[in-house]
């Protein structure tokens, strides 16, 4: 995700880029019933949504599987 | 599958406490329960890694319909570091050791509970995402970062994300 580039200069929300702030307050105004259904998406993941139940020894096993079985788009390859 | 729904998380949040699970919502699905506007798939779960809690967890997650083998439901209750469950109503990442926190104690104590729902705090998931050197999850810390501040000034407010307390 970009950085806006534009911040606030407003003292209460120093250092918080005026886009995510706007952000952040129309989401504190919402009920949590409505930030669930906003928040939650479902989207077909290529291999990683194909077997109905993996387990992993380690955290180290699973982010090793991730990078040998999903693509590089999905994002979840270390850096 | 449809996207995880408030009334199967509202199923969780009951079915855990039927069964006295000791968990903790966490990742992205924990700062949505916070407060953070994002996206994310799926309900991630921390739970405390014994064998009293793995025994209630599979005790929960059949109560909500998990359709778990035997072999499935002997990896859960071996405390696998990380079991991804996809045969159920929704998906459900559950994790024993996520990076970034060394006890689940540590991150219990610290623990926000919103509306009935324990979340880890959102130091604790900032860290989780950090340790994991994930391109996706390095791409939202700046965001994130900038949604902790915000959310420690406003978090007792209220007007800001409903009331949140420490008490269960």
């Amino acid at each position: 995700m970009v950085e806006p580039e534009n911040t606030t200069a407003s003292q209460d929300s120093a250092a918080i880029p005026a886009d995510w702030l706007a952000e952040f307050e129309a989401a504190a105004r919402r009920p949590l019933e409505t930030r669930i259904r906003y928040g939650f998406v479902k989207t077909y993941r290529p291999v990683l949504d194909d077997e109905p139940f993996r387990a992993f020894d380690s955290m180290e096993q699973y982010r090793r599987w991730c990078e040998e079985n999903l693509p590089d788009w999905l994002g979840y390859g270390r850096v | 599958m449809a996207a995880f729904e408030y009334r199967q998380a509202l199923e969780i949040r009951d079915a855990f406490a039927r069964h006295g699970v000791r968990y903790l919502f966490i990742g992205k699905s924990g700062a949505l329960l916070l407060g953070y506007p994002d996206t994310t798939q799926d309900a991630d779960i921390f739970a405390e890694r014994s064998q009293t809690n793995c025994e209630a967890i599979l005790l929960g997650l059949r109560d909500l319909g998990f359709a778990l083998t035997d072999g499935q439901a002997a990896e859960i209750l071996r405390g696998k570091d990380f079991v991804q469950l996809k045969n159920g109503p929704f998906d459900l990442d559950l994790v024993f050791a996520p990076d970034g926190i060394e006890r689940f104690e540590d991150a219990w104590q610290r623990r926000i509970v919103v509306e009935g729902f324990p979340v880890c705090h959102i130091d604790d998931i900032i860290a989780s995402k950090a340790a994991t050197n994930r391109q996706k999850d390095r791409d939202s810390l700046p965001r994130l970062r900038s949604f902790r501040e915000y959310w420690l000034r406003h978090r007792d407010s209220e007007t800001g994300f409903g009331r949140t307390s420490r008490d269960t």
